[in-house]
Parts: structure tokens; sequence; C-alpha cells
């Protein structure tokens, strides 16, 4: 497996003017403007194989955002080694960017009066695509996004959700070797999501492309993601798998019993002591020392039992805890 | 080289057809703009009723200066119209700079291809019909070298106005609204440039003359298209300065021009 990605300590530090306040702080910050050194991204190392899928996560002003333009090569780091794709990003600017694609969410990359179809036809000339290449790409990305409907709609017109798909198409009808993506599902239905995260997975399955994904719907990680990165306040709290993130937090799955009378104490004997809410006892256990299958026999052998249920963490509370106890594991 | 020449003529296609989807809305805009700036050269002509010339130009010779910078400067705001500064710095602030920076596309070509302000085709009209007036009342001499070199000086213009443009332009990545004082030279220099340069105290003569080198734009070639004397004495060679001022003024522009996109790179907007 060829290294696609790496990124050692990578640092970027904006210089922020302080605006100081009422007409005469105007004036002075005007005349000596005061800088605030603020550190976007603070350390950050990491390295991707080729045909790897990574979501890149964390709160708002994690950093995530940053680190993404210095990988777009859109932004040139205060420090650090950035090698993408054999290239420094930031260097010789169109001969890398020819062979990334880059979906910034909120943003269209696509010519806002003409129709889709004049749109993509004007990458081909663009990063140089032969025709049949061209032919065959827009065929299945046709297909796979089913856009048959708004082909020949001007952009302007599009809905959310098309022109999220649109944008997919444009930025993969050269083949990139790399997909930059920046909340590719933000502000869509539950219906585009799914067909844009298909789309995604279909792409990184069958063409090996390789993808960085940042996103705040953790749905889009849980289905998509094998590894994710989890960054806050510029440095990173975790990089690994999703499903060895998720087992550390196990021990928080818990059984909740719903009784089917008043009972006085739900108390057992050497089992940790259940949180009480009307009729229902939530008994947290670690599937280690206590597994759910002894939980479930004394439960059934001392109370009367309406109903049971294994409540696991949720992938998006586990990253909530991350990032509250700012845990760096 | 062809491959990019062939993406600027499709892009500015896109920017022309949008344009004329509302024809008659567009048809409007073209006589409006081309009246309005008509109206300044009425007032001129309501001048040289009274005082028959001014620094000894007749009214015929002006028309001359001011048909043809108007034309020239029309011209500019058409093909340049993505670096107008105003236009310029939405795209910093929307981000569709950075969607440029994406593409494998020279950015000042994309900036170029972004916009193509067609209505300005009125204005250039005016010009043309200044001009012709200019030419009816005090015809020129007409000899191969002044043939040649008229569309010369034309292009000089432009492409020295289109300087000034690129670097408004450029100073918005340290502003992000664009800087007022630049109008004084884009829109100030063409209104300046109507008139003949003797008529200006020698301060700003000078100014113009070193610091940003207006006067061999205009005024010192319409001296040799006319057959004027150089009152102010410089150089036999000063009416034949123009490409060269454009050059340099451009050079500059292109300069400061790739320095701004290294600073917008390294701070981000």
């Amino acid at each position: 497996m060829t290294e696609m990605i790496r990124v050692r300590e990578l640092r970027k530090t904006f210089q922020v003017a302080r605006r100081s306040s009422g007409l005469l702080g105007t004036l002075r910050s005007l005349v000596t403007p005061e800088f605030k050194a603020v550190q976007a991204v603070d350390g950050v190392s990491f390295s991707l194989q080729e045909g790897e899928l990574v979501g890149y996560l964390g709160p708002n002003g994690a950093g995530k955002s940053t680190t993404l333009k210095v990988l777009t090569g859109l932004l040139v780091p205060t420090s650090g080694e950035i090698v993408v794709n054999g290239q420094v990003p930031w260097q010789d600017r169109t001969r890398y960017v020819a062979r990334i694609g880059a979906v910034f969410g909120q943003r269209t990359s696509l010519w806002w009066d003409l129709p889709l179809i004049d749109s993509l036809e004007l990458l081909r000339p663009m990063y140089r695509i032969p025709d049949v290449r061209f032919r065959n790409n827009l065929r299945d990305f046709t297909d796979l996004l089913e856009m048959s409907s708004f082909l020949h709609t001007p952009v302007r017109s599009l809905s959310l959700g098309q022109r999220m798909r649109a944008d997919l198409a444009a930025a993969l009808m050269h083949e990139p070797a790399l997909l930059f993506l920046d909340e590719p599902t933000i502000g869509l239905d539950v219906v585009a999501k799914e067909r844009i995260r298909q789309f995604i997975q279909h792409i990184h399955e069958n063409r090996r492309t390789t993808v960085i994904l940042t996103t705040h719907d953790l749905s889009d990680v849980e289905k998509l993601c094998e590894r994710v990165i989890i960054l806050d306040h510029g440095r990173m709290l975790y990089d690994g798998g999703l499903t060895a993130l998720v087992e550390r937090f196990e021990g928080s799955r818990s059984l909740v019993v719903t009784f089917g009378e008043a009972v006085a104490d739900a108390t057992l004997p050497n089992l940790p002591t259940p949180r009480i809410e009307g009729l229902q006892a939530i008994y947290p256990f670690d599937g280690k020392e206590v597994t759910a299958v002894m939980l479930i026999e004394q439960v059934f052998a001392r109370f009367r039992v309406a109903d049971i249920e294994i409540r696991r963490p949720e992938i998006e509370e586990t990253i909530r805890k991350i990032y509250e106890q700012k845990l760096l594991i | 080289m062809s491959r990019l020449w062939g993406l600027y003529i499709r892009l500015i296609g896109i920017q022309i057809r949008s344009q004329l989807q509302y024809r008659v809305s567009f048809l409007m805009e073209l006589l409006s703009t081309g009246l309005l700036n008509g109206t300044y050269f009425l007032a001129l002509v309501l001048i040289f009723e009274r005082f028959k010339s001014v620094a000894g130009w007749t009214l015929g010779e002006v028309a001359f200066l001011a048909g043809l910078i108007e034309m020239s400067f029309a011209s500019m705001d058409m093909i340049f119209s993505g670096f107008d500064p105003d236009s310029f710095s939405t795209k910093i602030r929307s981000g569709t700079l950075d969607q440029m920076l994406l593409r494998p596309l020279p950015i000042a070509l994309q900036v170029l291809g972004s916009r193509w302000e067609l209505r300005r085709m009125g204005r250039i009209l005016e010009g043309l019909v200044i001009f012709g007036v200019a030419l009816n009342l005090s015809p020129v001499n007409w000899t191969v070298g002044k043939m040649i070199y008229l569309p010369v000086v034309f292009l000089s213009q432009v492409l020295a106005f289109g300087a000034l443009f690129i670097m408004g332009s450029t100073l918005t990545f340290w502003t992000v609204q664009p800087v007022e004082a630049v109008n004084i030279l884009t829109y100030g220099g063409n209104e300046l440039m109507t008139y003949p340069a003797t008529i200006y105290p020698i301060w700003l003569q000078r100014f113009f003359t070193y610091a940003v080198p207006f006067i061999f734009l205009n005024y010192y070639p319409a001296l040799y298209f006319l057959d004027k004397p150089d009152l102010l004495g410089l150089t036999p060679l000063a009416p034949f300065l123009a490409p060269l001022a454009a050059a340099a003024m451009m050079t500059i522009a292109v300069l400061f021009w790739r320095f701004g996109v290294d600073h917008y790179q390294s701070t981000g907007s």
C-alpha cells in the first residue's frame, strides 16, 4: 500500500485583529492594529494509505476546515511537513489540484447560469479529460446519483440535494486519486443524505479513491468510516478505528427493565446499583465481569418483568463524551 | 496555450449568453450607459460654445482625447470586469476565489473569465461617436505611422487601466473591502485624460508623468496624431512612450497580484 497523505506536526497560526470597543478604540485599532495569534491547528500528525476512507471530526473551531484547506493547497501552513499524492499541496498549484477532487458543502464549484450538463462539459478541457472517459463517467454518475431529471436544469435552479449530487459528480469527473469532502450532507434530508453516502461508499469501493471527510452528522461516520480522526482546539484527540473507539465505551451498556408491578428494592446482590425511573430500572454493565445474560437471569428470577431492553452507547454520545472530557486516547 | 485561450473564450461566452437572456433589459442598459456618459461630452460642447478653445485646444482636438480615452476605458471596464475591485472583493468574501484556487487554471484567467459586462458596449459606442466627431472637426493628417500607432495607443490605454483594476483588486486581499482611493486613479484618471495635460497645475502634471505615467497614454500620443507642439518640453520620444508606460504598469500589477495571492494563501480569509 502506498501512502497517500503524510502530515507531520502541522501547525497553523492565524493573526486575528483585536478590535477594541467604542469609537476611540476603533480609531486606535485603525492606527495601531493589535493582533492576537490564534492556533487553529496545533501539531497534528497522521498518515493515510491509498484507498482509505477517514472521517475527520471535531466540534466547531476544532481546526477541521483549516486542515482541509491546507491539504487542498488553499492555505500555506505556519509549519509542518505535508506530502499529499507525492506533492506539497501549495506548490505547483495547477498540477496539484488537477489530481484531487474537493467538495466544500456550502459552496458550489459549478457555473450558476449554466445547465448542469454544460457545467460538467466545461470540466473536460479544464482537466484534460479524454472523451471516452468523460462520457463513461457522466453516464455512471448520472445513474448512481440519479441526475438525469435535472441534467439540463441551470445550476441556480437546483435544490440543495441535487446541487450537492451535482458537485460530487463534478469533483469526480477527472477521476482524482483523492477526494476531500467538507460537510457533504449538511442541510440535506434523510433520503438525500443516504443517497450521498451510498455514492461515496460506491466510489470508495469501486475506484479505490482515498476519501477524507469532515462532518457533523455522526450517521455519516457510522455508515462510512472505518477510521476516524478526532480533533479539538487544534489538537488530535483520537486517531484509530471506529469500532475500537466504541468498544472503549462499551462499559456503559445498560439493561433497562420495566417491571410489571411496583418494586420496593430493585437492587441485585453483587451487581451495580440500578438507576430507578418510575417502573423502570436501569442496570449498567460492562459485558466482562457482569454479562447481559447474568443480569437478565437474576432480574427474571426476582421480579415480574413487563419488558427489557439493552441500551448501547451511541456514537454520538461517545464522541460527545470525548469532546467534553477532552479524552486523549 | 491554445487550451487556455479556448477555455477563456468559453468562460466569457457563458457570461455573454447569460446577459443576453434578458434582451430588452440589456438593450435599455446599453442605451442608458451610452446616453448618461454622452451628457458629459455635451457639457464640454457647451463650454466650447462660449470659449472656442481651452489651453490652445479646439473642441475637435479635445474630442479626440475624450473619444479615445472613453473607448479604451469602457473596453477595459468590459474586459477586466472580473478585476473590478468591487466585484473582486465579493469573490474573496463569498469563497469564489477558493473555488478558483481548486481549479487547474491560472487564477487571473479565471477571474477574467468570471465576468464580462457587455453593457459597457454602450459606453464604447458613445466613445466611438465622440471620436468620429473629433475626426470630423479636426481631421488628422493620416500617415502610415499614425495608422499603425493608433491601435497601439488604444491597447496601451486598455492595459494601463486594467493594471490599475488588478492593483485595486489585489489591495482587497488585505483590506477585504475595496479601497475608494483606487477609484481616484481609475475613474479619476479617465476624467483627467479627457482634457489636455496643460490645463492642470504643475504638481499634478508631474505626478501623472513620473508617479502614474498617464500623460504618456493620451496627451502625448494626441500631440503626435494632431501635429501639435509639446509645450512641456519633454523628450521628442514622449508621444511614443504609451506602450512602455502600459507595460511598466502591467508588470507592476502582475507582480503585486502574485504577491497578493501568496499573501492570501498564507493568511486565509
